[in-house]
C-alpha cells in the first residue's frame, strides 16, 4: 500500500513592536524575570486591554506579504482555559473574524519543484507568560516578561505533502517575514513556534483523514525529523489494523520519537467569544492602501529582478537574495565594486563574501572595502586566491586600506616586467631539456614552466604576465 | 479655601456614628486613612482649587484604591491591597475629594440585596431589618445615614439605582463609556459602569462630572463631549417631552410603587412637561437576556483568580489543578459559584448559539426598542426603579430568580448603554420608592436636569397612600 | 432544559472549581431554573436583522509607558521564588513542554 501524507501547519510569530499587544510594557526578551510587567499583563483585578497599533500594522503587512485577503473589520475574541502561565484565564485572540484570511506561499518543494500552500487564515493574539518546570524543585515557576507580547498566527490548509515540504514552507515563511520585518522569526529564540497536523491516506485519495498534532519543535529540521517519525508512526499502526486516535504528540529532539502528551487529552472547549472590551477593529480602505503600497519589495520579486538585471540563473539569484541585508548588500557590490558584469559580481558575493559572515545574514565588509580587494585583482596585484585570504583580514583590521593588508601579509603580486623577465630567463636557463621539448612541440610543457616560473617568484608573480613573458622568451630565442 | 482637615475630621464622626448603629456601610474606613488623606491633599493644589474640595467620597468595594484594600466582598481577595488605582478614584482625587472608605457589596457586585457580601451585609439604614439593596448596598446605606454625602459606586443590571431606591437616595449610572472602568474589577464587561450616588441629584451629579471622560486605559470609554456640571434648578419643564413605557406598569404593580409613581408625574405635568404613553416592547426579555450575558462574561473576568499571582491561595494542593479548584471553591460564594456555572455552560460547545449569540441578538432588540423611542422627540422616560420598595434580610435567597426579578426595571438600561437615574420620590409605610428616569445615550444632562426640577417640586419623604 | 449531574460534573470541571456533592445537587435544581427562565428568548423571532457593534477601536502607540506598580510581583505573590511565581507542580495539566 502506498500512502500519501497530509500536512498543514500553525505558525506562531513574535511581532517586532517596542511594547505588548494590549499594554504599554517593553516586549523585549532578556530582561530579568518579572520585570516588564504591569497590571494589564499580570492580569490584576481591573485591568484592561488596549491595542497596540504597530503591532496591527505589522500584522497587516505580514498579511499582504502572504496575498491575504486583509479585512477591514475583525473581532477580538477571548480564548479561555486554566494555565499558569495565561494569566487572565483567557488569551485574547481572533476567532470567528480574523485579520486576514486566504492567502498563498509560493515555494520550492524539494519533491514536487515549485508550488504554493493556500494560507487559510491569519490573526493577531497575545502570547502568555514563560513557564519552567526545572528551576525550583517540585515547583513551576513563572516569568510574565512573555505574556502580552503580539503574536501573529499563520495558519495553512493542508496542503504539504512530506516532512521535507513541510521544512521548505518554513524556510519560505521565514524569509518572507523577515524581508518585511515583521518578526525575526527565530524559532531557537522562540520568536516563531510551529504547531503541525499530520495525517495519512491511501496514495490517489482525497478524503482527509484523522490527524494528530505534533508540538514541541526547536528548529525546522526538528519539524521535519518529528514528521517524519510521526508519518511512520501512524503507517506503522494503520498496516497494523489501529485506529489512528485525534491526539497531541510531542516531540523529543534527543530521541527523535513523538510521545503522547503525557496527561490524559481533553478536547479543549475553549467557550470562544467577543472580546467585550475592544470594540471591532476597524481599518479604513485609505489606511490599508497605505499599508499596501509600503510593502518592501517580495523575496521572488527580488530574485526575479536580480535574474533579470544581473543575468542570473534562478538558484544563483536566490543565494543573493536570501535575505534583505545580503540582496542589499549584493546591489551595492554590483554597483560600486567595479567587479564588471554581474554574474562576476555574483561570484564575489556568493564566493567570497558571504563566507566572511557570522550569522548567514549579513556581510561584515562594507562595499567599499571589498571594492578595493577587487580592484587589486582586477589590476593584477593580487591573485584572486590571495584575495580570500586578505578579505578576512579586512574584516579584523577596519582602519587598513586592503593594499595595506596585501603588503603586509606578502602577497602582493608583481607584474614588474624587469623581475618577471630575470625569473623566466633563470628558469629557462635552468631547465634546457624542457624548452628544447617545448620548442620541438610539446606545448604542454607551457604549465611546468610556468610553475616553476611561480616557484622561484616565491608564488608573487603575476601568472598572466608571466604567461606572457614565458610565450615571448620561447619565441624569440631559437636554438 | 477650604479645610481639608476639618472636613476629614467632620466625616470621621459621621462615619463612625453611622457605623455605631450597626449599618455596616463600610468594610475599611478608618479615621487615621481620612486624616492622612488630608494632610497630603493640604499641601497639594487640588485641595482649595478642586471641584469636588472638601468632598469624601465613599468607594465601593469592587473599585480599586491606593489606601484601602479592595476585596470586592470576596474571600478570594481578603486584604487584597491593589498596586494601582482606578482612573474614577485617580479622578476625584485630582479634584479635591478624599476616599472615606470602601464600602460593603455583594460578592464581586453579584446580587441585589448585599446579603452575598462574605463579610457581612450593610443594613438599610431606614429599617435595617430590610436590605440596602444591591450590589452596592454599602454605598447606598452610607449616603442615607449620612455617614457622607457621596459615593460610588457600580452597575452591572442596577446595582446602583435599585440600592438608592431602597434606601431612599440618589443614584446615577451613566451612559456606557461615560466614565473609565480601569480598576473596577470586572464583572459583566459589556454591562459594568462606575456610578454616582448622592444624598441629592446635584451631588450624585457632581460626582459623575468630576469621574467622567475619555481614559486611554480603557478602549470601550467614549471620546466625544465630556459630561458638564449640573446647572441650577430650572424651574419649568415646557417643552419636556416624558415617555412612560407601559410595560414598566403591569397589573397588580406594588400599591406604593404605583401610588408613588403616579405623584411624581402629577408633578412633571405641573412642571409643563407633556406626558406621553410609549412601548418598549422587548421588555420582558431583559432579565432573561441580562442573566445569560453577565454570567458569561463574569466567568470568563473570574477566571484571573486562580491562586497563582496574587489572592487566596489554598496552601495544601499538590497540584496546579487541586490549588485551582480548591482556592476557587472556597473563595467564591455561593452566587458567585452560581454565577459561574452559568456563564460557564452558556458559552460551552453546543449551548452557545441558543444562549449567549442569541442573547446579544436579543439585546439590540431591547436597545432599538430605546432609540426608536427617543427618535420619536421623548427627551426621557420616567418609570418606577423597582418593583417593591425594600425586601427583607432573608427573604429572597431561597430562589435565585426572585432575587433577580429586583432588577426588572434596571436592568434594560445597562444591556440599552443608556443614561439612567433614580431619585426618592416617597414613602410607603415608611419605605423610600424610588422614580427612575432613563435618557437617550450620552444624554445624562437632560435626566438630571429633569430630575432636579422633579425633586424640587416634591417631599421625597412624604407618605404617598 | 434539565442539568444533569455530569453537567455540573463537566462545567465545575472547566471552571475549575470544586463542587461537593450537596452543592452539585442543588446546583442541579438551581441551574435547571435559571436555564428554564431564560430560555424564554428562544421565543423571539424578530432578531435576524440586526446591527453589529458600530463602534471602532482605539489604537495605543508603540511607546513604551507602563502603568507603574507600586506593589511589585514579589509583594503581591502567594509565592515567589528566584523572580518568578511559583505555583505547585502541573500533575494533570502537564502539557509536557520542554523548556531550556
Amino acid at each position: 500500500m502506498s500512502w500519501e501524507t497530509v500536512v498543514g501547519l500553525e505558525v506562531h510569530v513574535q511581532l517586532l513592536t517596542r511594547t505588548k499587544m494590549f499594554c504599554a510594557c517593553s516586549a523585549r526578551f532578556g530582561d530579568p524575570p518579572n520585570t516588564n510587567v504591569c497590571p494589564v499583563c499580570l492580569g490584576l483585578p481591573g485591568a484592561l486591554p488596549v491595542p497596540n497599533e504597530q503591532a496591527v500594522r505589522l500584522a497587516v503587512r505580514a498579511a499582504y506579504a502572504l496575498g491575504c485577503a486583509v479585512h477591514g473589520r475583525s473581532i477580538f475574541a477571548r480564548k479561555n482555559y486554566f494555565y499558569p502561565d495565561l494569566p487572565k484565564g483567557y488569551q485574547i485572540s481572533q476567532f470567528e473574524e480574523p485579520l486576514a484570511t486566504g492567502g498563498a506561499l509560493a515555494f520550492v518543494s524539494p519533491e514536487r519543484g515549485e508550488m504554493t500552500v493556500r494560507i487559510k487564515r491569519l490573526h493577531l493574539e497575545e502570547d502568555a507568560g514563560k513557564s519552567f518546570h526545572d528551576r525550583v524543585p517540585g515547583m513551576t515557576a513563572v516569568d510574565f516578561n512573555r505574556s502580552g507580547v503580539p503574536l501573529v498566527e499563520i495558519v495553512t490548509d493542508p496542503d504539504l505533502r512530506s516532512p521535507a515540504e513541510a521544512r521548505a514552507y518554513l524556510t519560505a515563511l521565514k524569509q518572507v517575514l523577515r524581508y518585511v520585518e515583521v518578526s525575526d522569526c527565530n524559532m531557537e529564540e522562540g520568536s516563531l513556534r510551529v504547531d503541525a497536523n499530520l495525517s495519512i491516506r491511501p496514495a490517489g485519495a482525497s478524503e482527509l483523514r484523522t490527524r494528530t498534532e505534533v508540538k514541541n519543535m526547536n528548529s525546522f529540521s526538528g519539524v521535519e525529523r518529528a514528521l517524519t517519525a510521526e508519518r511512520a508512526r501512524q503507517i506503522a499502526a494503520t498496516e497494523r489494523g489501529e485506529r489512528i486516535e485525534q491526539r497531541t504528540l510531542l516531540f523529543d529532539a534527543a530521541s527523535g520519537e513523538v510521545r503522547p502528551m503525557r496527561s490524559k487529552e481533553e478536547s479543549h472547549d475553549y467557550r470562544y467569544f467577543p472580546e467585550p472590551d475592544i470594540p471591532p477593529l476597524v481599518l479604513s480602505e485609505a489606511w490599508l492602501a497605505t499599508e499596501r503600497s509600503a510593502l518592501p519589495e517580495l523575496p521572488a520579486a527580488r530574485r526575479e529582478r536580480f535574474e533579470h538585471s544581473f543575468g542570473l540563473a534562478g538558484p544563483e539569484s536566490a543565494v543573493v537574495t536570501a535575505t534583505a541585508a545580503i540582496a542589499d548588500y549584493f546591489e551595492g557590490f554590483a554597483a560600486k565594486a567595479g567587479a564588471g558584469s554581474g554574474k562576476e559580481a555574483w561570484n564575489w558575493v556568493a564566493n567570497d563574501l558571504l563566507g566572511l559572515s557570522g550569522d548567514g545574514e549579513t556581510i561584515p565588509l562594507a562595499v567599499e572595502r571589498a571594492g578595493e580587494v577587487v580592484q587589486l585583482v582586477k589590476a593584477g596585484k593580487l591573485s584572486r586566491q590571495a584575495a580570500k585570504r586578505v578579505l578576512p583580514e579586512l574584516v579584523a583590521a577596519s582602519h587598513d586600506t586592503a593594499l595595506e593588508v596585501a603588503e603586509r601579509l606578502g602577497l602582493l603580486q608583481v607584474s614588474d616586467t624587469g623581475a618577471i623577465d630575470t625569473w623566466v630567463r633563470e628558469t629557462l636557463a635552468a631547465h634546457p631539456a624542457e624548452v628544447a621539448r617545448y620548442r620541438a612541440g610539446e606545448v604542454k610543457l607551457m604549465g611546468f614552466l610556468v610553475g616553476q616560473v611561480m616557484k622561484r617568484s616565491q608564488g608573487k608573480a603575476d601568472p598572466r604576465a608571466v604567461n606572457a613573458a614565458l610565450s615571448a622568451a620561447l619565441v624569440t630565442t631559437s636554438g | 479655601m477650604t479645610d481639608v482637615r476639618a472636613a476629614a475630621r467632620d466625616a470621621s464622626a459621621r462615619i463612625a456614628a453611622c457605623e455605631a448603629k450597626g449599618t455596616h456601610a463600610f468594610l475599611a474606613w478608618s479615621e487615621a486613612a481620612l486624616l492622612a488623606q488630608a494632610e497630603a491633599m493640604a499641601a497639594s493644589p487640588a485641595a482649595g482649587a478642586g471641584a469636588l474640595s472638601g468632598e469624601v467620597v465613599a468607594v465601593k468595594d469592587v473599585i480599586a484604591d491606593a489606601t484601602f484594600p479592595t476585596t470586592c466582598g470576596s474571600r478570594i481577595l481578603e486584604g487584597w491591597r491593589s498596586p494601582f488605582e482606578a482612573t474614577a478614584v485617580r479622578r476625584l482625587r485630582e479634584a479635591g475629594a478624599l476616599v472615606a472608605g470602601k464600602t460593603a457589596c455583594d460578592e464581586f457586585a453579584m446580587g441585589s440585596s448585599t446579603e452575598w457580601c462574605a463579610f457581612g451585609p450593610a443594613r438599610n439604614p431606614v429599617d435595617p431589618s430590610r436590605v440596602p439593596g444591591g450590589s452596592s448596598g454599602g454605598s447606598a446605606a452610607a449616603v442615607a445615614a449620612g455617614a457622607v454625602t457621596m459615593a460610588l459606586g457600580s452597575e452591572t443590571g442596577g446595582s446602583v439605582r435599585q440600592p438608592a431606591a431602597f434606601c431612599g437616595v440618589v443614584g446615577i449610572k451613566p451612559t456606557y463609556g461615560r466614565v473609565s472602568r480601569y480598576g473596577l474589577v470586572a464583572f459583566g464587561s459589556s454591562l459594568d459602569q462606575i456610578g454616582t450616588f448622592g444624598r441629592d441629584v446635584t451631588s450624585a451629579a457632581r460626582l459623575l462630572a468630576a469621574i467622567s471622560g475619555r481614559d486611554d486605559r480603557d478602549g470601550t470609554t467614549l471620546d466625544r463631549i465630556p459630561l458638564g456640571e449640573p446647572g441650577p434648578v430650572a424651574a419649568s419643564l415646557a417643552g419636556t417631552v416624558i415617555g412612560v413605557p407601559r410595560e414598566y406598569f403591569p397589573e397588580g404593580l406594588h400599591a406604593g410603587v404605583h401610588a408613588a409613581t403616579r405623584r411624581a408625574l402629577e408633578r412633571l405635568k405641573d412642571l409643563g412637561a407633556e406626558i406621553r404613553g410609549v412601548s418598549l416592547p422587548h421588555t420582558k426579555y431583559a432579565v432573561p437576556t441580562y442573566y445569560i450575558v453577565a454570567p458569561a462574561e463574569a466567568s470568563s473576568n473570574l477566571a484571573r483568580y486562580d491562586g497563582v499571582r496574587y489572592g487566596l491561595r489554598d496552601g495544601g494542593a499538590s497540584d496546579v489543578r487541586a490549588m485551582y479548584r480548591a482556592t476557587r471553591g472556597r473563595g467564591f460564594g455561593a452566587e458567585v459559584r452560581r454565577r459561574i456555572l452559568l456563564g460557564t455552560y452558556v458559552l460551552s460547545a453546543g449551548y452557545y448559539d441558543a444562549y449567549y449569540r442569541k442573547a446579544q441578538r436579543v439585546r439590540e432588540l431591547i436597545r432599538a426598542d430605546f432609540a426608536r423611542v427617543f427618535a420619536a422627540g421623548v427627551h426621557a422616560l420616567f418609570t418606577p426603579t423597582t418593583p417593591t420598595p425594600a425586601f427583607k434580610f432573608g427573604e429572597n435567597l431561597a430562589d435565585p430568580i426572585a432575587m433577580y426579578l429586583s432588577d426588572v426595571y434596571v436592568c434594560t438600561a445597562n444591556l440599552a448603554w443608556v443614561p439612567a437615574l433614580s431619585l426618592p420620590i416617597g414613602r410607603d409605610q415608611g419605605l423610600p420608592i424610588g422614580g427612575q428616569l432613563i435618557g437617550a445615550m450620552e444624554g445624562e444632562g437632560t435626566i438630571v436636569r429633569i430630575a432636579q426640577a422633579l425633586e424640587h417640586s416634591l417631599d421625597a419623604t412624604a407618605e404617598v397612600r | 432544559m434539565s442539568v444533569t449531574r455530569t453537567d455540573v460534573e463537566k462545567i465545575a470541571a472547566l471552571a475549575e472549581l470544586a463542587v461537593d456533592e450537596a452543592t452539585a445537587a442543588e446546583l442541579e435544581r438551581q441551574l435547571t431554573r435559571i436555564l428554564d427562565y431564560v430560555a424564554q428568548l428562544g421565543e423571539v423571532k424578530d432578531d435576524t436583522g440586526v446591527a453589529g457593534d458600530e463602534r471602532a477601536a482605539r489604537l495605543r502607540r508603540d511607546e513604551i509607558a507602563p502603568d507603574p506598580l507600586h506593589r511589585t510581583p514579589r509583594d503581591i505573590a502567594p509565592a515567589f521564588q528566584g523572580g518568578l511565581f511559583t505555583v505547585p507542580r502541573l500533575g494533570e495539566l502537564d502539557r509536557g513542554d520542554d523548556v531550556p
